[in-house]
């Protein structure tokens, strides 16, 4: 908020005017042309910039998926060798994870909240900038180990002592351990980032129990982030020195206990996935309740059930150990807490539905999304509970029934969520809506494609097939469901082209649209309440709040029968979005280098250090520039009348 | 969205069903052969109903909504009454899942500990004639990519044992598959040689992670004599996929026979070999400086077999070990894992090669062909990092070959007709 109003001064009153640091150098300006994108610290060009690149990223895992899917089409399959194999189905198993879904996640995460709380823009703008070019950064320098003798082989978990230099000599493990505490850094920087944001600027009368869900959601997972990304930073970093400093943490003929690993890696992985699953819980949480022209059912439960699950994620991890020996009481123990974090979740899906009973239902391609969660989530939760019962999984863990399980989660609660979120926000973030008709088709090719890849998986694993086998022998029964399965990855990767199809599409009619309003849906929150697609600037002035669902009180009150009437139209009662004054963050190089410098460190510790110079004087160079650097550039124009006497100059 | 919708979301729920009928899948886990697979799927089955049930609630809640209360003119200005939430429903439906969910942990965790036990019932079996009290213990031993089964009728004590590299001489060595007796628990002890590895025989009970430097003791239990197929389970490197097993269950006759035969060393018929390998013996135990006195005897060349004791002497000694033929020069494998599979009875086996391949056509007759291959270039035959993690190209002549297939045909006598029929994968 106050960000927003007055120029940044140091605490002495002295204003904040500073050397150049770089000397001849100038600091970058302006709005326009393809630089601005590189050295912006806007949260929404940061955010758009997360989502184009983890789209990119989710093509790529989708590819592996096919190869994985055409691999297993019929028994004795050869497409792909042994080796290629298990490189393909790790690399999708880390792209999806680490740089598809997670920063889909802080895509939207990025966009919204700041607008969803009435700020101006994330707390530290060029951190959060920081955290864009370290975290695509890192995706690259992972997907160049194809080209540089070959991806990680060891599966997404590497378990040790499997990737250990002796059975994984390739680099491509060094370029796992190395490329996720890259991307780990990202995710550290991003979610300090928001947690502060949202706690510290929020719009006047926004009280934590007045936040829309979704930014509820998104701070929940934030500091899910910040406890669970140094737990496998730590992991990764001991890996790292057994393969490149010949230690010993995981070298059982030195003593030491391959459990160790595992249990770093699922005290991470287990809250990743609630890291994952809750940004699209609490999308669909604002896309039902529009959609259903209700508000959300039980607010603070859906609130509390969020947060339970938050603490309760990281008491279940060593679920995913229930046969690697770790005794019959920690497996009872984890049993019972993993059934039990089924109470929070159940409670979120019976409160969407209670907030779709009586109300009157619009099945935009958004809502039908949303509902595709509820259904499709709600399997895998049920098939959850059936690992949880711990003897149960010693006949279900690495096999195919858990591939669908995941999936069921994954795909079905995460990835549909974040497709409805994107044909509900794609008229606020680029001024124009995707096709409803293209995006219905969208959907139920979705579904379909969903149900008939994973749907049969789970027979598949109940019939016994293994995970993780390049291919299985004829006559054990897995031929039919592997072939419908593989039909299914097809029809699911149209439906991927469909979308991205319909982004095109859209794009081009909406050139001869009139531009949609601020608020196409007849949505809750503050987002709405300003022009689409969102000026720079977000908002001419804080809002000033005054309950849940600020945007739609404003638009409609209730009379003395209960019976809604409408206040106002949002044409006349949204912000312009010609704010003038509005004091914005300047642009800055340094995120930028730092994220080109710290993969170069990352090659220099494979190949050879002295590709580790340049890195280090790139990351060096830019924490220094960055140091020096004032929030706002003193010599730009701000068009803050209180400002320095600088002219509206024109940017170049 | 409603019908068209409906056969799609039955998908998964059909599949669940249909998954119980399929009769031709080895590995099914729906179809117990034993009192501990048993266990699971009694506790699995109406678990799995209780969700199917909270399924169809959930997803015909959808449905009716989706018919009831949809509106088709997006333009229509109507509102719903707006119920902000019920709290005394919401903690309805937070009490009625985790009380559902409380009975289905007391079944659970009765059975976990049920599962738990890992001592298995004493049985008597004949071991060189002497009756031994044994509680059936097999050390399970996974390495890249097959498996070892070790048998210790005494007992096996892992006091100071570290890693599976450590583990003391066993009375039966087998790779690739396990001989039981039917109807008696039998205790494994899970532990690898290398990477982690997860051992799996679905009729018989879950599945247990062979982890290096760890011990895992568990149960399993074959109702009837039988033959129940495995697949290494946790990702384990190259040929994780082409690492699998076979329980073979017997009768308590069939089992001592099976002991009988497998205690004994190999001895070759031809007494040319006998006298060749009792002088190879003797050099070998020679202090150094010290000779022989008495005349080196010309290796045996006059029938296959024992052309091929000879060469599987001199050219498969680093690896391989047949006891009673080179017992006296193996000092292990020279592989990361330290061992390769035990052949002394291997024509007793079924399968080969990590339990990929069969040892014996469905009439009863070895499957030479497929050895052979096997031995011209094994790294052809099955994904491998050789020499180090798996069987080189030896770059045996045709004529070796012919010698080697001869003697290992000789090594043993074939499992019975019904246990070669039904190691099949139909």
């Amino acid at each position: 908020m106050a960000i927003s109003e007055f120029p940044l001064e140091l605490e002495s009153g002295r204003p904040a005017v500073a050397e150049r640091p770089l000397g001849a150098l100038t600091r970058p300006r302006g709005s326009q042309g393809w630089t601005s994108w590189l050295f912006t610290v806007d949260h929404k060009r940061i955010g758009i910039m997360y989502g184009a690149a983890a789209l990119f990223f989710f093509v790529i895992g989708g590819i592996e998926a096919l190869l994985i899917r055409t691999q297993l089409v019929q028994p004795d399959g050869n497409l792909l060798s042994g080796d290629a194999y298990n490189q393909v189905f790790t690399m999708h198993g880390v792209t999806m994870i680490f740089l598809g879904a997670m920063p889909l996640g802080a895509a939207f995460a990025n966009y919204l909240i700041p607008l969803q709380i009435g700020a101006r823009d994330v707390a530290f703008p060029r951190m959060n900038a920081l955290s864009f070019w370290v975290f695509l950064a890192g995706g690259i320098f992972i997907n160049t180990s194809w080209f540089l003798g070959g991806g990680a082989d060891g599966g997404w978990f590497a378990y040790a002592p499997n990737t250990g230099l002796v059975f994984s000599p390739s680099h491509g493990m060094d370029f796992y351990a190395i490329g996720l505490q890259i991307t780990g850094i990202a995710s550290l920087v991003s979610a300090i980032n928001l947690i502060v944001t949202v706690l510290n600027m929020r719009a006047p009368g926004m009280t934590l129990f007045r936040m829309p869900v979704f930014t509820w959601m998104m701070l929940v997972t934030q500091f899910l982030l910040l406890f669970a990304i140094p737990v496998i930073t730590v992991a990764l970093f001991l890996l790292m020195f057994d393969r490149l400093y010949d230690a010993n943490f995981f070298n059982v003929e030195m003593g030491a206990d391959p459990l160790l690993w595992q249990h770093l890696f699922w005290i991470f992985g287990h809250p990743e996935v609630y890291i994952l699953i809750l940004p699209s819980f609490g999308i669909i949480s604002e896309i039902i309740p529009t959609f259903s022209r209700k508000p959300i059912f039980g607010y603070t439960f859906m609130v509390f059930s969020g947060i339970a699950i938050g603490f309760m994620g990281w008491g279940v991890w060593a679920h995913h150990m229930f046969v690697s020996g770790i005794g019959p009481v920690s497996v009872a123990a984890f049993s019972l807490s993993t059934m039990f974090i089924a109470v929070p979740t159940g409670v979120k899906i019976l409160n969407w539905l209670a907030t779709m009973w009586g109300g009157r239902l619009r099945f935009t391609t958004a809502m039908l999304f949303s509902v595709g969660v509820v259904s499709m989530f709600t399997i895998g939760g049920l098939s959850g509970v059936t690992h949880a019962l711990a003897p149960a999984d010693t006949q279900q863990t690495d096999t195919y029934y858990i591939v669908a399980h995941f999936h069921y989660v994954i795909f079905g609660g995460i990835i549909l969520g974040l497709f409805g979120g994107f044909y509900f926000w794609w008229p606020k973030v680029f001024g124009h809506k995707l096709s409803e008709r293209l995006g219905k088709i969208n959907f139920w090719v979705m579904i379909v494609g969903f149900n008939l890849t994973f749907g049969p998986m789970h027979i598949l694993g109940l019939q016994g097939m293994s995970r993780r086998i390049d291919t299985y022998a004829q006559g054990y029964g897995f031929e039919f469901w592997n072939l419908v399965a593989t039909i299914g990855s097809y029809i699911l990767g149209v439906a991927v082209l469909l979308f991205l199809v319909n982004v095109f599409s859209s794009w081009k009619r909406s050139k001869h649209e009139a531009p949609v309003g601020p608020d196409p849906w007849d949505a809750r929150s503050l987002e709405w309440s300003i022009p689409s697609p969102t000026p720079e600037h977000n908002f001419d002035e804080t809002p000033v709040v005054h309950g849940l669902d600020e945007w739609w009180h404003r638009k409609y009150g209730v009379d003395e029968d209960g019976k809604v009437v409408r206040l106002a139209h949002p044409e006349e009662i949204a912000q312009k979005g010609d704010g003038t004054g509005v004091h914005l963050p300047s642009p800055s190089y340094f995120p930028l280098l730092i994220g080109i410098g710290l993969p170069l460190i990352g090659y220099g510790l494979i190949f050879s250090l002295w590709f580790a110079v340049p890195g280090a004087l790139l990351v060096l160079g830019g924490i220094y520039g960055w140091v020096f650097e004032p929030p706002d550039d003193p010599d730009a124009p701000h068009g803050h009348e209180d400002h320095h006497d600088v002219e509206e100059a024109p940017v170049g | 969205m409603p019908g068209r919708f409906r056969p799609l979301i039955a998908v998964p729920l059909l599949a669940l069903v249909l998954a119980g009928c399929a009769d031709d899948a080895e590995l099914d886990t729906l179809q117990p052969q034993g009192p501990f697979s048993r266990a699971i799927d009694d506790l699995l089955n109406p678990v799995l109903i209780v969700a199917g049930i909270v399924f169809v609630l959930v997803l015909g809640a959808s449905f009716y909504m989706a018919v009831k209360y949809r509106v088709r003119n997006d333009a229509e200005d109507e509102w719903p009454e707006q119920t902000h939430g019920n709290t005394r429903l919401e903690i309805l439906w937070t009490l009625i899942p985790a009380v559902i969910l409380a009975v289905i942990a007391v079944f659970s965790t009765a059975t976990l500990f049920f599962l738990n036990d890992e001592q298995a019932n004493a049985i008597t079996v004949e071991v060189g004639g002497e009756p031994v009290s044994w509680e059936p213990e097999v050390v399970v031993v996974g390495q890249q990519w097959w498996w070892e089964y070790r048998y210790y009728f005494d007992g096996v004590d892992l006091e100071g044992v570290q890693t599976a590299q450590d583990l003391p001489p066993a009375d039966i060595v087998t790779a690739t598959q396990m001989v039981i007796p039917a109807g008696q628990e039998i205790e494994l002890i899970t532990t690898s040689r290398d990477v982690i590895h997860s051992h799996w025989i679905p009729a018989l009970n879950g599945k247990r992670d062979a982890v290096p430097g760890r011990f895992q003791p568990w149960l399993i239990e074959a109702d009837d004599p039988g033959v129940y197929f495995g697949q290494c389970t946790e990702f384990c490197g190259l040929s994780h996929s082409r690492m699998r097993m076979q329980v073979i269950a017997l009768d308590e006759a069939g089992f001592q026979a099976w002991v009988d035969a497998q205690t004994a060393p190999y001895a070759p018929e031809s007494e040319d070999a006998q006298a060749w390998l009792a002088q190879q013996r003797a050099l070998t135990a020679l202090a150094e400086g010290e000779e022989l006195d008495e005349e080196p005897l010309p290796a045996p060349s006059a029938t296959a077999v024992e052309r091929g004791i000879v060469t599987f002497r001199q050219a498969c000694s680093s690896c391989h070990l047949v006891d009673g033929v080179n017992d006296d020069i193996y000092t292990g494998a020279t592989v990361v894992s330290g061992a390769a599979p035990v052949l002394t009875h291997f024509a007793s086996r079924t399968t080969y090669a990590g339990g990929i391949f069969h040892l014996y056509e469905p009439d009863g007759s070895m499957d030479e062909n497929t050895l052979e291959a096997w031995l011209r270039n094994p790294p052809a035959m099955k994904d491998m990092y050789a020499p180090t993690r798996g069987m080189p190209n030896l770059g045996l002549t045709e004529a070796q070959i012919d010698d080697l297939v001869a003697f290992l045909a000789d090594t043993g006598t074939p499992p019975s007709d019904w246990a070669i029929a039904e190691s099949e994968v139909e």
